[in-house]
């Protein structure tokens, strides 16, 4: 352990944004349980991430919109959102839950737009899969870096929904960006007595922050230069 | 330190509430005022000090040179990732820190260069902390120090039982102590100077900054322990989780 050693973690958000951003070519390495399809999706959706966040003629705002309907296709919102309240899932009143599932989509649009804008030519290697029971799938893929960097394992959940797929989660060197927000949202509302409302207050305020300009330029061009 | 301590411990759940008893085990944080306090003092110290200090470095100091530093620094740690290796038998790992450790100070001149990554022996880290792990020691709850940060019991033990497998520890032992301070501030600059920017977009992205970085400290131990494999089994069950459902709802299971 060393004295900035919770540092180090401190590169997945930075990773992740690459990971979705870098450009997938997948050659799977056929395992027993192995899902190439789900390989497949993974390295379809993360080439149209990058292609709207390098999308350099589009505004924010309109990144930020295409970004969102990227989401609303690939990823379970409603499921992610309400495993972000944990222990309070059944807290909020139904009207603050309807507020809170829009801010929680504009707060994860707002937030990883800007960690992913500083896109570099990383490259997303998807490297395996394994299915999870009869509904969910793993799939293993690897961001490899062009200036020498340790390449960065992202691990992606998915649930099999209508035939199809459905983001849950991503794991960026051993972090899950989910389990990650709900210990920030859990935390947040019990050091307010349980009172849902200060959740709202707090997403609201991230959300005016980086709709201010406030959010720091991006981390990937640092977090890419770095020998980690 | 004591009263404070006691003081500052947070109050725990109604015991008939079964969901909040669990995640308030799960959280594992009775001194969290008290974590809080002392986070708050560190980052202080980060932005008066610290933070200016590592950004100074980052500026000034070219690329290569940060580089040779980096390495440096972490070729002379391979005596405590050896001895964890050997100790968690983990004989591959071992073997490749024994070769880093030879390549890299005759070839890479003393450790000041890395190559034995480009020869397929890559940079992993152990320690004592993360061998009592493997022993099946619990973590602990969470304590955040000044100065030392995210230091739950089982990390802090081993932290300083690793400092007796670091021969320079005995080198040293009776001073002078330029040395091994000068070792540990100019890690903590460097590690500081390369998370600059991303800490500070966690920061400002974060709800609860000091609940994500709990959570970045334990998912990111959990992964080190498990040398990068991500487990299935302690995923959180999330088959029936969603606003509507009846189902008591989902608490990932103990690490």
């Amino acid at each position: 352990m060393s004295p900035f050693s919770f540092m180090r973690s401190a590169v997945a958000p930075v990773a992740f944004c690459v990971a979705l951003a870098a450009s997938a070519l997948s050659t799977p390495a056929l395992a027993a349980n192995a899902d190439p399809a789900a390989e497949k999706w993974v390295g379809d959706v993360s080439q149209q991430a990058i292609q709207i966040i390098s999308d350099k003629s589009a505004d924010r705002s309109a990144r930020e919109a295409q970004f969102s309907a990227l989401l609303d296709k690939t990823a379970d919102m409603p499921r992610i959102a309400a495993f972000c309240l944990g222990q309070f899932l059944r807290t909020p009143t139904p009207p603050q839950k309807d507020e809170y599932v829009k801010l929680f989509n504009n707060f994860v649009v707002k937030v990883y737009v800007t960690r992913l804008s500083d896109y570099h030519d990383e490259k997303l290697t998807i490297t395996g899969s394994q299915l999870k029971g009869d509904t969910q799938v793993l799939v293993q893929s690897q961001i490899n870096f062009t200036n020498g960097r340790e390449p960065v394992k992202v691990t992606w959940w998915l649930l099999k929904k209508d035939g199809g797929y459905k983001l849950f989660d991503v794991n960026v060197v051993g972090v899950w960006l989910a389990q990650e927000q709900r210990s920030a949202f859990t935390s947040v509302i019990n050091n307010h007595n349980g009172d849902f409302s200060a959740l709202l207050d707090h997403l609201k305020g991230q959300i005016a922050d980086a709709e201010q300009g406030k959010l720091p330029p991006t981390a990937a061009t640092t977090g890419g230069s770095s020998v980690q | 330190m004591l009263i404070v301590a006691l003081a500052a411990c947070a109050t725990r759940p109604d015991p008939s509430n079964k969901a909040a008893v669990q995640a308030y085990e799960e959280t594992n944080d009775p001194v969290e005022p008290l974590n809080r306090y002392f986070f708050e003092l560190n980052r202080f110290f980060d932005i008066i000090l610290i933070k200016p200090v590592a950004t100074w470095y980052q500026g000034v100091v070219p690329d290569p040179a940060r580089n040779s530093i980096r390495h440096f620094l972490d070729n002379l740690d391979a005596p405590v990732i050896l001895a964890n290796d050997s100790l968690q038998g983990n004989w591959d790992r071992a073997g490749i820190t024994v070769k880093r450790f030879g390549i890299n100070t005759t070839v890479g001149v003393l450790g000041l260069f890395d190559p034995a990554t480009g020869w397929g022996y890559p940079q992993h880290r152990e320690d004592f902390g993360q061998t009592l792990a493997t022993w099946g020691t619990p973590e602990g709850m969470y304590l955040f120090l000044p100065v030392l940060g995210p230091s739950p019991p089982r990390d802090l033990a081993g932290f300083a039982v690793d400092q007796f497998f670091d021969p320079l520890t005995y080198v040293y032992w009776n001073g002078p102590y330029t040395v091994p301070v000068t070792r540990f501030v100019l890690n903590g600059i460097d590690v500081r100077s390369r998370n600059l920017a991303t800490l500070d977009q966690i920061e400002r992205t974060s709800v609860d900054y000091y609940a994500t970085v709990r959570s970045l400290y334990r998912q990111s131990r959990a992964n080190e322990i498990a040398n990068g494999d991500v487990s299935q089994e302690s995923l959180p069950d999330i088959d029936n989780l969603n606003f509507d459902t009846n189902e008591p709802q989902a608490v990932a299971p103990k690490k």
